[in-house]
């Protein structure tokens, strides 16, 4: 629906600027002198509150004429055919006003309009079109960029929930709880392992919450974090859970957002080893050529297992924080063949 | 159940080496319980607990293979069970609506204890109605299911619900037809129904669940009267009701 129909307050402004411009063609047609005054007011000034309605539908053109994607030829001629038929149909309707006016005796001088003046209002009225045309193409450009606005505004939102579920995502209670469990079992069968495990846990979380805080951090870091973390887990899962990483050494001062592994290799346990009855190995590799960081994780899995249970929470948060970091250049694609789950990251390379 | 003996015996459950030594230093000081089986999967759990039939089920819910509701569904000799568990919101739930005995990892010498003792009194009585009802409300959620489980004897068949030809209804049980074999289950073909993806499986008569995948062509076979006609060129018989849902997903 055109804007101003939804606007009461602007309606009238408007019609209030066309009853301006009917007193002006009263005007004209009072200034040769033939026709009162009072006949000109009530001839023109319907027309031309009339023609400020008709105007109003050159909205609905320039709607399916976007200025970005329409010629300027093309543009230039709906436009003219437009504003030629519209002033010709309001000049008609005119025309029958008038006919209809001057059979009255206080209107009978408007048959004594000129062709010119005839001329003039036909020309008055593709101008007016014209004008219509240019300030509503202006208020639509003027509503595209708010709307643009508005959604880059909603899409930084977006990222920073994103980011930030990611970050809340990151000490998983099940982790947290189970290890607990493993210090508890360890207190009186062997106390300096229930001690060691202690001093894992703390390290994990410390570390955790230190790159939490940081844009960016090495991509060494994170690794390390990844290492730390299977310590803990292969104190739960013993010989079951193994981690084999290969990772280049210009990899490893790539700065990649903090925590972006750490939920994968978790996700590898989780959904890939825990349920393997003889466990399994976790291979983490990475590597950069040109400006490209690539990483890859691989686990064995159970296809046995229902697949919608294989990961879906974590890979959405990832996939997500990646998108912020750079829509195009950034990706994460995932694949399962034969009872391996493979997770590949691309990201551009960012060094301090 | 009560045993016919004064000890009260009892299988430990858990994946995790350290989680079953804890329940197992715990179980120690108590002479009547003896402990007859540990299992660090699913399978084993229902091998072991179909064999030996235990008074008491330590169970741990995350396990490879089965978790812990899919064990209890599989045997028919249900123990009076102690969920043992780090942390899982939807089953707390269940456990708390269900008045079930469990254990949060990691627990108390107490907690453990009263846990035991309130076990204990309900081993007077039968423990299958309140199982049952954990199991099936925790089932119960919107997803379909991705597959059947079925136990022959001790050993437990995993079958995706994309390998399954059709289901037939014999009496009270259910015939899974995989993969050329049919394995027998004690279920209600109209429960099936329900927890199968409509999009996939259509109850085509009153005693077959088909695989829509699986069909070939359908023909008439009398006024009124069609069968459906397989890849494998098997015939089931189709209502009329049937043939609506079919022609409605085709």
């Amino acid at each position: 629906m055109h804007p101003l129909l939804s606007d009461r307050t602007a309606l009238v402004l408007y019609l209030i600027v066309f009853l301006v411009i009917g007193l002006i063609l009263a005007a004209l047609l009072t200034g040769s002198g033939n026709i009162q005054w009072g006949a000109a007011i009530l001839y023109s000034t319907p027309m031309s509150l009339l023609y400020g309605l008709i105007c109003l539908s050159s909205w609905y053109v320039c709607r399916s004429f976007p200025l970005k994607t329409t010629g300027t030829g093309r543009i230039a001629t709906v436009f003219s055919i437009a504003a030629i038929i519209s002033s010709a149909l309001w000049i008609l309707i005119g025309e029958l006003l008038a006919s209809v006016l001057s059979s009255f005796s206080f209107a009978s001088s408007l048959s004594n309009r000129s062709a010119t003046q005839i001329l003039l209002f036909a020309g008055a009225g593709i101008g007016l079109y014209l004008l219509s045309v240019a300030v509503h193409y202006l208020v639509i450009l003027f509503q595209q960029s708010q709307d643009d606005e508005r959604r880059a505004l909603e899409l930084k939102i977006l990222a920073q929930t994103a980011e930030l579920r990611a970050l809340q995502a990151q000490i998983n209670p099940h982790f947290l709880f189970n290890s607990l469990n493993s210090i508890s079992a360890l207190t009186t069968k062997d106390p300096p392992a229930a001690r060691s495990m202690t001093l894992l846990l703390a390290d994990f979380l410390r570390q955790t919450l230190k790159v939490g805080a940081d844009q960016r951090i090495p991509l060494s870091e994170e690794i390390a974090l990844c290492r730390r973390f299977i310590d803990i887990e292969q104190v739960r899962f013993g010989t079951r859970l193994q981690l084999k990483d290969t990772i280049a050494d210009e990899a490893t001062s790539c700065l990649v957002p903090p925590l972006l592994l750490q939920p994968l290799i978790e996700n590898a346990v989780i959904h890939g080893i825990a349920h393997l009855i003889d466990g399994g190995t976790i291979l983490l590799e990475a590597d950069s050529h040109a400006d490209r960081l690539h990483i890859r994780i691989e686990n064995p899995y159970d296809p046995d297992r229902p697949s919608a249970k294989k990961g879906g929470l974590g890979l959405e948060n990832v996939r997500k924080r990646l998108h912020t970091l750079s829509s195009t250049e950034a990706r994460l694609d995932v694949s399962e063949h034969n009872g391996t789950f493979t997770v590949n990251l691309t990201l551009p390379v960012f060094k301090e | 159940m009560k045993s016919s003996s004064h000890t009260t015996t009892a299988i430990v459950v858990d994946d995790e080496t350290l989680a079953r030594e804890v329940l197992r230093e715990h179980i120690a000081s108590h002479p009547e319980l003896s402990i007859v089986a540990e299992c660090s999967n699913g399978f084993d759990a229902v091998k072991a607990v179909t064999e030996l039939k235990p008074d008491l089920l330590f169970l741990d819910i995350q396990m490879p293979k089965l978790n812990g509701f899919e064990v209890l569904e599989l045997i028919d000799h249900k123990p009076t069970v102690i969920f043992v568990t780090a942390y899982d919101q939807y089953a707390l739930k269940a456990f708390e609506v269900h008045a079930v005995d469990y254990l949060l990892k990691p627990f108390s010498k107490e907690r453990f204890e009263e846990a035991l003792e309130h076990a204990k009194k309900n081993m007077q009585r039968d423990a299958s109605p309140a199982i049952e009802k954990i199991v099936s409300s925790v089932q119960a959620n919107d997803q379909p299911v991705e597959r059947i489980l079925i136990r022959e004897g001790s050993k437990v068949h995993v079958i995706p619900v994309e390998k399954i030809d059709y289901v037939e209804a014999q009496d009270d049980y259910i015939s899974v037809r995989s993969d050329g074999k049919s394995y027998l289950k004690q279920h209600r073909l109209s429960q099936l129904e329900r927890a199968l993806d409509p999009a996939r499986f259509v109850r085509i008569h009153r005693k077959y669940i088909l695989n829509v995948d699986r069909l070939a062509r359908i023909e008439l076979y009398a006024k009124d009267s069609r069968v459906a006609i397989l890849k494998d060129g098997t015939k089931l018989q189709v209502s009329r009701a049937g043939y609506d849902k079919l022609k409605k997903l085709l």
